[in-house]
């Protein structure tokens, strides 16, 4: 992937900028070159820039300053939350402001009755969980990386967890958000009126505008979970297990599949217990109340066993704790196996799984890569890890095809090219191989309703960026383009 | 003008485009009187872009024509013990129409019913769609799975947007397992005030209630599951009796519809400053149903509240409805479908 080459006109201004940026937020710019340092990028680690300037706003009217400035000085703007994100959403730019929101950190309101908190955008994902969990709630969507990662993140991204089958993404577990555009008009958007304009703001990688207060729903905590494991012979028999519960009209809180190469590092790593010479691993979480848990478990078990798995089920936390580590280990344990790793991620139908599966060994065998697959199984959702060495000689490259081919095969499939990561930089270059150019330019024509300048995270998601022309008429041949200095392919 | 398959969705928004010709967009017609008034010059039939195009159940996938009947849909669904979970209403009794309701009507208008509190609304259903713009182009939006963050979720803004977009020619969605029985019990000779203090405490006990309703002196809950679950779930609802139906007693007659949004602890007050003659509260009270006189009009649109059918007045221009505007232009600027019903 190439990054942009910077905006040079901008770069000159860019003691101006900083100058009007401390005027709006005296004790909250960042703009020597170690403390930029410290915001050169996100979890997509192989990308790394420090941005122009970066500004830590405490309140929204700040975030409407900054962006009005923006705006007015033409000068792009990345919004950021934790940098926590797998696809690159909130990879700086040399030429643009990065607006990190982690100081607006406050919970504004809990609201039991209602089974509503209002939270400003830099609360983590789990610090709303625990804000109600005293209470019995808990807030549904939990990405792995919810000890770290911000609502505002979560609201760009629109981010899953394991528990999405189930509970839904982000975008289900809204109420109302507080936007503020790149004019630095402040519109709050929910149920209530209007086209659903909260259902494109969540997910839409902070292209549209920043979040800057949220309302979210809480749920009830289910009184009891269990877990259990089954292990398969083969990868068709664990699909046909995951085909069968769902058709059974049971659908688990989770249900995560792990391949014979993942299942063999996380033994070498920490010793889940898994059965040797598995072939694939299931770990199935269900809840709700006692009755339901244990008609939905035994039948489970039924079904496994019915397919010839090993089962065993979690009597205790321990062993629940124990089942889950594995799962929850497959980053750490790969990443022991070589300095680098890419996190995919698209969505299969479930049934496409041997397919994908068989056609991505052979994949690996011509890139001569390592690789292991976790699998959101009860929503097709994939994750191939591919490890690699970023100092050896092409081999990020490598990695990168490896994992375009993957997406590609995916959407080839019938599935899409991310399921919870976001395109970000990471896959924006692929869109054009699950979207034709009229799909392309109705999004980019949504785009520019909210944005007509194209500052907002330029750079993200749309392989190409066109002219915004009055009216929603795109031209995308003849129009002016804003960004002369994007690479376009 | 009669429309049997996309491409000839796509000739005939062409032809309106060339010659700014305005279209009223309708499927099976029983929720033709919803929203504003609108203006139209010609009607584009779409009732024949109908039927199943393929259903997974183990996937928990469904993709459909629009012109699909709510009811064959639900009857494939029931086939393999599934269904939609925002279980879609079909407003003819409300409105007095008849005809064949539509799964484009329902989405476009977000008929959702009693279950959407637990499974979501429909745009928490809706995982991708392919239309129509006003460019006269067909294009498709978000996916086939389940789980999908790839590009703008513009399924959502089709939710809701009563044509005013597109003309949706084909959607996705996905469906969840039917329970194997369903409850409903009810606390009768109830006020507001207490019956959606029930409602609410309902709520937020592990029942994973399918429908939580207030109408006239009584609260209903529905419960569902299996034998066993319905009996530990009876146990949290202690002085509530088993009743057959739900009855919403919502006849609006000839008076306005109104659809309000409003916090559940909110509802019982709200309901007394409308003092409406016919309504009820849908969601524990998350969203209240009024038959209103055209007179109440003003109040109910400054409470934020949704004319299903009757008298709206003017949406008041800020940077909301600016927003609207600007997203309705990006699919549609000759503002050729169903222009005014959305009073954008």
């Amino acid at each position: 992937m190439e990054l942009a080459e910077p905006n040079f006109e901008i770069l000159s201004r860019r003691a101006e900028i900083v100058a009007g940026l401390k005027s709006i937020l005296p004790d909250g710019v960042v703009a020597d070159r170690a403390g930029l340092a410290a915001f050169d990028g996100d979890a997509l680690s192989a990308y790394r820039q420090a941005p122009l300037v970066c500004v830590l706003p405490r309140t929204k009217e700040q975030v409407a300053a900054v962006l009005k400035f923006a705006s007015a000085n033409a000068v792009p703007i990345v919004p950021r939350g934790a940098g926590t994100s797998l696809s690159g959403g909130a990879l700086p730019r040399a030429d643009g402001i990065l607006i990190a929101l982690g100081r607006m950190n406050r919970i504004l309101e809990i609201d039991i009755d209602n089974r509503a908190l209002t939270v400003e955008p830099g609360v983590t994902n789990l610090a709303i969980t625990r804000a109600v969990e005293d209470r019995g709630f808990y807030y549904a969507p939990d990405p792995s990386s919810q000890i770290a990662c911000t609502i505002g993140g979560n609201i760009a991204e629109n981010s899953g967890g394991l528990h999405c089958l189930k509970y839904g993404l982000t975008t289900n577990n809204l109420l109302s958000v507080t936007l503020v555009t790149i004019d630095g008009e402040t519109v709050r958007l929910g149920h209530d009126r209007g086209y659903d304009l909260m259902g494109v703001v969540a997910g839409s990688e902070g292209l549209l505008g920043v979040v800057v207060e949220a309302t979210v729903r809480i749920l009830p905590r289910p009184p009891v979970t269990r877990t259990l494991m089954a292990a398969f012979a083969s990868v068709p028999d664990a699909g046909q297990c995951v085909a069968d519960i769902i058709a059974a009209g049971i659908v688990p809180a989770a249900m995560e599949f792990m391949d014979r190469r993942c299942i063999e590092a996380v033994e070498a790593y920490c010793a889940p217990g898994y059965p040797a010479h598995a072939e694939g691993v299931l770990v199935i979480d269900a809840d709700g109340l006692q009755s339901e848990v244990d008609a939905a478990t035994s039948r489970i078990a039924a079904i496994a066993r019915g397919l010839g798995a090993e089962v065993r089920e979690a009597t205790d936390e321990a062993e629940r704790a124990r089942l889950w580590a594995g799962r929850k280990s497959a980053f750490p344990a790969m990443g022991r196996l070589a300095p680098d790793m890419l996190c995919m991620d698209g969505t299969i139908p479930r049934r496409k799984l041997p397919e994908v599966l068989a056609r991505m060994s052979e994949m690996a065998k011509t890139y001569d890569l390592g690789f292991c697959n976790v699998f959101h199984a009860g929503d097709g959702n994939l994750h191939p890890l591919i490890i690699f060495d970023a100092m050896k000689q092409g081999e990020l490259a490598r990695a990168e095809a490896f994992g375009a081919d993957i997406l590609k095969l995916c959407v080839e499939v019938g599935g899409v090219l991310t399921g919870e990561h976001g395109v970000g930089v990471e896959k924006r270059d692929l869109m054009p191989a699950m979207f034709s150019d009229d799909d392309l330019a109705q999004q980019q024509r949504l785009k520019c309703a909210f944005d007509s300048g194209g500052l907002l995270n330029p750079g993200k998601v749309f392989p190409t960026l066109s002219a915004c022309v009055e009216q929603g008429h795109l031209h995308v041949s003849e129009g002016r383009m804003p960004w002369p200095n994007l690479p376009r392919y | 003008m009669i429309a049997e398959n996309e491409a000839q969705v796509v000739d005939v928004a062409r032809a309106a485009r060339a010659g700014r010709r305005m279209l009223e967009i309708v499927g099976g017609g029983t929720r033709r009187g919803v929203g504003r008034p609108m203006r139209s010059d010609e009607v584009l039939d779409v009732s024949r872009l109908s039927g199943i195009v393929d259903y997974e159940p183990e996937e928990l996938i469904l993709t459909v024509r629009p012109g699909t009947a709510l009811a064959e849909i639900e009857d494939a669904l029931a086939a393999k013990g599934q269904r939609l979970g925002f279980e879609p209403q079909d407003w003819s009794a409300m409105l007095g129409t008849s005809g064949t309701g539509t799964i484009g009507g329902a989405i476009s208008v977000n008929a959702n019913g009693p279950a959407a509190i637990r499974f979501g609304r429909a745009r928490d259903h809706l995982l991708g769609i392919r239309a129509v713009n006003g460019f006269g182009e067909a294009f498709k939006a978000g996916g086939k799975v389940v789980k999908n963050v790839t590009g703008f979720d513009i399924p959502k803004l089709f939710c809701g947007a009563m044509g005013t977009l597109g003309v949706l020619t084909e959607l996705t969605f996905r469906v969840f397992p039917k329970a194997q029985r369903s409850l409903v019990l009810a606390r009768q000779g109830v006020g507001p005030d207490e019956s959606f203090a029930l409602l609410r405490k309902a709520w937020s006990a592990p029942l994973d209630a399918t429908a939580l309703i207030h109408a006239r002196d009584t609260a209903y809950v529905r419960i569902e599951g299996e034998a066993e679950a319905l009996a530990e779930k009876k146990k949290f609802l202690d002085g509530w009796a088993e009743v057959d139906v739900i009855d919403t007693g919502f006849v609006p007659g000839r008076r306005d519809i109104w659809r309000l949004a409003c916090k559940p602890t909110d509802a019982s007050r709200v309901a007394r400053e409308i003092a409406a003659p016919v309504w009820y509260g849908d969601w524990a009270g998350a969203a209240l149903w009024i038959a209103a006189e055209a007179s109440q009009a003003a109040k109910l649109a400054a409470l934020g509240g949704e004319c299903i059918r009757g008298a709206a007045p003017r949406i008041v221009p800020d940077a909301r409805a600016e927003l609207d505007r600007r997203v309705k232009a990006a699919f549609d600027p000759l503002n050729l479908f169903n222009p005014g019903r959305m009073g954008v």
